[in-house]
């Protein structure tokens, strides 16, 4: 029995080869398909934006080819996707899923939106891909106890705090002025990428994204039409300064387009209700001096970037924490996974062992017919004793070796040594 | 026995004072269970030792309750508000005003509690409260002027990320000063009551000066309920009130020193 992993992510692969390896929900299934028939015993599908990873169980010499070929079909131009790849087996696998689920291996150190990725591809392995598929109660478990790896680390640890990317700094700014963001209203302006980034990043917190002006109507209205706001054009906009609790800008001007005077004239009508304006555009959208306006705060990308930066200087202080929270939790899975697998093969082994005694107790009666039935009964019961004595130690030696998650090495050996070959896995 | 539960409250508070202060050192946040647990533990040793206090005159007894009012206001500010940091003040303001109070020494100075009536008791214990919460309401405009100054200045560091929401200290101050002033109000008019009952004597300068900073106090109120005034400007109001209190208090002291009294 063995636990693989073949894959690539960031780190392997640059994002026009990795968007090639992601896989549609609706695809994974006959990707799987492919594997198990390949001689998978059990497989789950990670696909993200930053990694494709096929886990796997009882992954023979076929399996890996089939993966590379799965991959390389999608990747075109006859090259080869294992160029990019990377395998793991074992220990290393479940190290791996784990530094994964933790955010460890994210491309953010510590996002916590992978673990809803990790849980989504055990669940649509366990649905999707039907019987034959049935990953087991060691994928089961590597797959739970990932998500319990992922959940510890994130609350015994500092490394998914803060916000660690532009459009999530944008978030931490704002919810340091507002008590909660949850009904608070936002304009956009402009139809930047990193507006509409950070406006979904604020809705999902709860922020209502009520108005998106732009230069020009139609793009407004269709980026409007997508959040559920009201579309207004650019010079329609700074009245609404006055309601507005934040205001996202990324226009894609070539100079200021937010002037003091725009905002100056509507703070006056805000009773003194602080304005968060958040400017995203390169070069800058907001006039800074606006940022003097009693009760304005004004933050540009810079500025998201160094909230940013600094939460990512505290998440790496707490790397080492969390790489022992997943080296504990990968011993322990290792003590269990030791346990599962040394069960049938010490079964297999004495009755291996039994057999033998049998053969040659029955030759060597036979040579000796003259005894009576109370020393054969002796004789008999001699080589049992024998056996056991021999047994005894080994059998001792393996327990405790695979509680101490140490099994699964010895078991190889002895399979090996005595040509161990069924397997009776679970 | 009104030493060792004050002795306990103290070691409990300079517990919680350092833990309230530790992620300004860099270092990890405390669990929120020990965060809230410590200051309560304290607070309820506390209550413990005043409640065991044969005599609420003088200074000492007074500094003891206005500590125990402080830490429970912080815990409730905490538990109502998220406002942890709030501790950052209330937790060494409360260790230091009971370490001085037992400094001074919590023995009685006057007549036992119970003789002198209920009224002197609630007259005490409402005017502490009353400044407990004026307290509370300076040091949250106190967060919240840093806080501010920090957002406008784009500083990330230590405040930003641990303070909370400029909202939510306007919101503290506010309600801690609506609260307030009616306490101290009613703390004032217990105290009248009680002196025409013969039970205290005041000075006329007290009566001028006290008058003095209920109006300072009430403008403070006003403001904030009547022209609605928010954000920076009532957080200057409130810590120029609440200043003047304090001015006030060490000029009667200074004019009629002892530890007799409190006022």
């Amino acid at each position: 029995m063995s636990i693989t992993v073949l894959g690539v992510n960031h780190r392997t692969a640059p994002l026009e080869v990795r968007e090639r390896f992601a896989h549609e929900r609706r695809d994974v299934p006959a990707s799987l398909e492919r594997v198990l028939a390949a001689g998978a015993r059990g497989g789950v599908l990670l696909s993200t934006c930053n990694r494709t990873e096929f886990y796997l169980a009882e992954a023979d010499v076929a399996v890996p080819e089939a993966v590379w070929a799965i991959l390389s079909e999608r990747l075109g131009g006859g090259r080869s996707a294992s160029e990019y790849g990377y395998t793991r087996r074992d220990r290393d696998a479940v190290r791996h899923l784990y530094r994964v689920s933790a955010g460890l291996d994210a491309m953010i150190l510590g996002e916590s939106q992978i673990q809803g990725q990790v849980r989504d591809a055990w669940e649509t392995s366990k649905a999707q891909a039907g019987p034959k598929a049935q990953a087991g109660p060691v994928l089961h478990r590597l797959f739970q106890s990932a998500l319990l790896v992922g959940a510890r680390v994130r609350s015994e640890t500092g490394l998914a705090t803060g916000a660690a990317s532009a459009p999530s700094a944008a978030v931490a700014v704002a919810a340091r002025i507002f008590t909660r963001l949850a009904g608070r209203s936002a304009l956009i302006l402009g139809a930047g990428d990193m507006a509409e980034l950070a406006a979904t990043c604020l809705a999902s917190e709860g922020v209502r994204v009520t108005l998106v002006a732009n230069r020009t109507y139609e793009r407004a209205r269709a980026i409007a039409e997508q959040m559920g706001a009201r579309a207004l054009t650019l010079d329609e906009a700074w009245e609404h300064f006055a309601d507005a609790d934040i205001v996202l800008s990324s226009t894609a001007a070539p100079h200021a387009v937010v002037t003091w005077d725009h905002v100056a004239s509507a703070i006056a009508r805000r009773g003194g209700r602080p304005l968060c304006i958040l400017d995203l555009g390169m070069p800058r959208d907001v006039e800074p001096a606006v940022a003097q306006l009693e009760n304005v705060f004004l933050y540009d990308i810079d500025d998201l970037q160094a909230v940013a930066a600094q939460a990512a200087v505290e998440r790496r202080r707490d790397i080492p924490a969390a790489e022992r929270i997943v080296s504990e939790e990968v011993e322990r899975f290792w003590a269990w996974y030791g346990g599962l697998v040394v069960v049938p093969v010490l079964k297999e082994f004495r009755e291996r062992l039994d057999q033998v005694r049998a053969t040659e107790l029955e030759r060597a009666l036979r040579r000796l017919a003259h005894l009576s039935p109370e020393d054969r009964g002796e004789i008999e019961h001699f080589s049992q004793t024998l056996l056991n004595k021999f047994l005894h130690q080994p059998t001792l030696a393996l327990k405790e070796a695979a509680q101490a998650g140490r099994g699964y090495g010895l078991l190889e050996a002895l399979k090996r040594l005595f040509g161990l070959e069924r397997r009776d896995d679970p | 026995m009104v030493l060792v539960p004050h002795v306990l409250a103290l070691g409990l508070y300079a517990l919680a004072a350092a833990l309230a202060l530790t992620p300004f050192a860099g270092l990890r946040p405390a669990p929120r269970v020990l965060a809230l647990g410590v200051p309560l533990l304290g607070i309820g040793a506390h209550v413990i030792g005043v409640a065991r206090l044969t005599s609420f005159l003088g200074v000492a007894p007074t500094l003891s309750m206005l500590a125990l009012f402080l830490m429970a206001l912080q815990a409730a500010s905490d538990g109502l508000f998220r406002a942890s940091a709030v501790a950052v003040f209330t937790g060494p303001l409360a260790t230091g005003l009971l370490g001085l109070a037992l400094l001074i020494g919590l023995a009685p100075e006057g007549p036992p509690a119970a003789a002198r009536g209920a009224w002197s008791i609630l007259h005490i214990t409402v005017s502490v409260l009353g400044l407990a919460m004026l307290a509370l309401a300076f040091i949250a405009a106190a967060l919240y002027l840093l806080q501010f100054r920090e957002l406008k200045a784009k500083r990330f560091g230590a405040v930003f990320r641990l303070f909370p929401p400029l909202e939510r200290l306007d919101q503290l101050n506010h309600l801690s000063l609506v609260l307030g002033f009616p306490t101290v109000t009613l703390g004032v008019l217990l105290g009248f009551g009680v002196r025409y009952a013969g039970g205290a004597s005041v000075d006329a300068a007290q009566v001028v000066w006290g008058m003095l900073t209920w109006v300072v106090l009430g403008w403070a109120v006003g403001v904030r309920v009547v022209r609605h005034w928010a954000g920076r400007r009532a957080a200057f109001a409130s810590i120029a009130s609440f200043t003047a209190v304090l001015l006030v208090y060490v000029a009667l002291k200074l004019a009629a020193p002892g530890t007799q009294r409190f006022l």
